[in-house]
């Protein structure tokens, strides 16, 4: 065995997947860093592999943490203090050396200084929600009813989703199923690991469940569901971006034979978008020819 | 009967940014400016991914909380410090809970649970088959697609860093092989993982 010879690496490159997953020490991952801050093509790596491994770490089971925990992080944020901001490469630098103050307030106005937090701050009443989507919800509700009489039964169906879930759609059942792509498994990941998602779940009147997922700032979603009915040959199911003026297709995809069914919706969602599924024969359908078995108003 | 027309839309519309949640990304620049409602969003947002990463690594439930917290204080303390250009909020934030992951394992006794606990496994954990969400296991199945691109010994390689928080030292150690060549493995094997998951930066 020939190991700890690590020392002789002459190119720095060599160390960019070690480097990636924190498999190094310290004085390489110094000697890595030195490297990449002096290269361009080194740093692109160094940074795609990090978020590559990023990936690896969203795949872990997620844990919820106690409640106790997050009122003590609360509690020491008033005796942490922050690091000042440093003017990014990217900002236009008129002086070489700005004074750190004169930096600290980007567009966002502080709520609180920066580096000075009020010691008499209550953590306690921190109580963010999950997501925040009240009002744009509500805005985007507001929406679903000045749209034309045809699609009143899908907006009765999505506002039954706003109060908790609702029952959409009808049996079907049938065989033939399918495989989601690749493709649209890369679509969805991305979905997944945006920093905006949001998602909303409704039963199928089959049994299972159905959830939609999107993100606004990628303008994608995707179709999600457990126990969705295979159906019988000719037939498919299609994805529609429904908005004020009508149903654009956002492609076709059939039933997973077992466990879960996904479909990345073609196009792009715009804000105020509802996505709906529907069944069409195969091949699918410019318009929407039977009724919707989910509608989600999303964006 | 939904009878509607095709309709032809434009590109995404200016709407949707501000129609949406806030993104981790202006959360962070909130907790940067000091606000703590917003640090307090985000670690809604973000804690049961972070602590699920460090329990992966750490398997000690009361350690790994430990370290999560000192996760969260570090992301509060160094948010002034995340570039956007530089990669997304989740991307930031995972790369600190590894990092720290690993520290503390190479650092304390959980090292010797973790030597016997491992041997050399594969990245499937025991996943509870009601608490998954939906995306969480469309994502695992989506990064074990990906693994399954990678040669064997690639796969070995990164899941024992990764998962297993082992040097690339320890891992020449463990396979027996020198570190020349797991450094090659795991640099061969995340350059295709990141083809394999369609990472450009």
């Amino acid at each position: 065995m020939t190991d700890r010879t690590h020392g002789d690496d002459v190119d720095p490159r060599l160390l960019s997947g070690a480097y990636a997953l924190d498999a190094t020490s310290a004085e390489e991952a110094e000697r890595f860093e030195r490297a990449a801050s002096a290269s361009d093509s080194l740093r692109d790596e160094a940074e795609e592999l990090r978020e590559t491994a990023s990936r690896l770490g969203l795949a872990a089971q997620p844990v919820t943490p106690s409640e106790r925990m997050r009122a003590e992080l609360m509690a020491k944020l008033a005796t942490t203090p922050q690091l000042a901001r440093t003017s990014t490469a990217d900002a236009p630098t008129d002086a070489p050396t700005p004074a750190p103050d004169a930096r600290t307030a980007p567009a966002v106005q502080p709520t609180v200084a920066p580096a000075v937090i009020a010691p008499d701050a209550a953590p306690a009443d921190v109580d963010a929600p999950l997501v925040a989507v009240g009002p744009a919800e509500r805005r985007a509700a507001q929406r679903w009813y000045t749209r034309p009489a045809a699609i009143l039964a899908a907006a009765a169906a999505a506002a039954a989703l706003f109060v908790g879930g609702g029952l959409v759609g009808s049996a079907l059942n049938g065989s033939g199923s399918s495989v989601a792509t690749d493709a649209s498994a890369s679509g969805l990941a991305a979905i997944a690991a945006a920093g905006d998602t949001q998602r909303s779940t409704v039963p199928l009147a089959g049994g299972g469940t159905a959830t939609v997922v999107w993100s606004a700032e990628l303008g994608r979603s995707a179709v999600l569901a457990d126990g969705l009915p295979t159906l019988p040959d000719g037939k498919v199911y299609e994805a529609w971006y429904i908005d004020s003026s009508g149903a654009t297709p956002a492609g076709t995809f059939t039933a997973a034979g077992s466990g879960t069914s996904w479909h990345v919706l073609n196009g792009t969602m715009a804000a105020g978008d509802a996505v709906g599924v529907t069944v069409e024969p195969a091949g699918g359908s410019p318009a929407p020819t039977t009724d919707p078995i989910l509608v989600v108003q999303a964006a | 009967m939904l009878s509607l027309v095709t309709s032809h839309r434009g590109p995404t519309d200016t709407e949707s940014a501000e129609s949406t949640a806030a993104a981790l990304e202006s959360l962070l620049e909130q907790v940067a400016a000091g606000d703590q409602q917003a640090f307090g969003e985000l670690y809604d947002r973000t804690a049961s991914r972070v602590l699920g990463l460090v329990k992966r690594v750490l398997v000690d439930h009361a350690q790994s909380e430990e370290v999560t917290q000192e996760i969260f204080l570090e992301i509060w303390r160094t948010a002034p410090k995340f570039e956007a250009m530089r990669g997304s909020a989740m991307s930031w934030i995972l790369t600190m809970t590894h990092r720290r992951a690993v520290d503390r394992v190479r650092s304390s006794q959980s090292g010797h649970d973790r030597d016997e606990r491992i041997g050399i496994r594969d990245i499937e954990p025991a996943y509870d088959h009601v608490a998954e969400s939906v995306e969480i296991r469309i994502e695992h199945e989506r990064v074990k697609r990906a693994m399954a691109q990678l040669t064997d010994f690639q796969r070995e390689a990164i899941s024992l860093a990764y998962y297993g928080g082992y040097s690339h030292t320890e891992i020449a150690g463990i396979l027996a092989i020198p570190v020349g060549t797991v450094k090659t493995r795991l640099r061969d094997g995340m350059i295709r993982l990141r083809d394999a998951l369609g990472v450009a930066s």
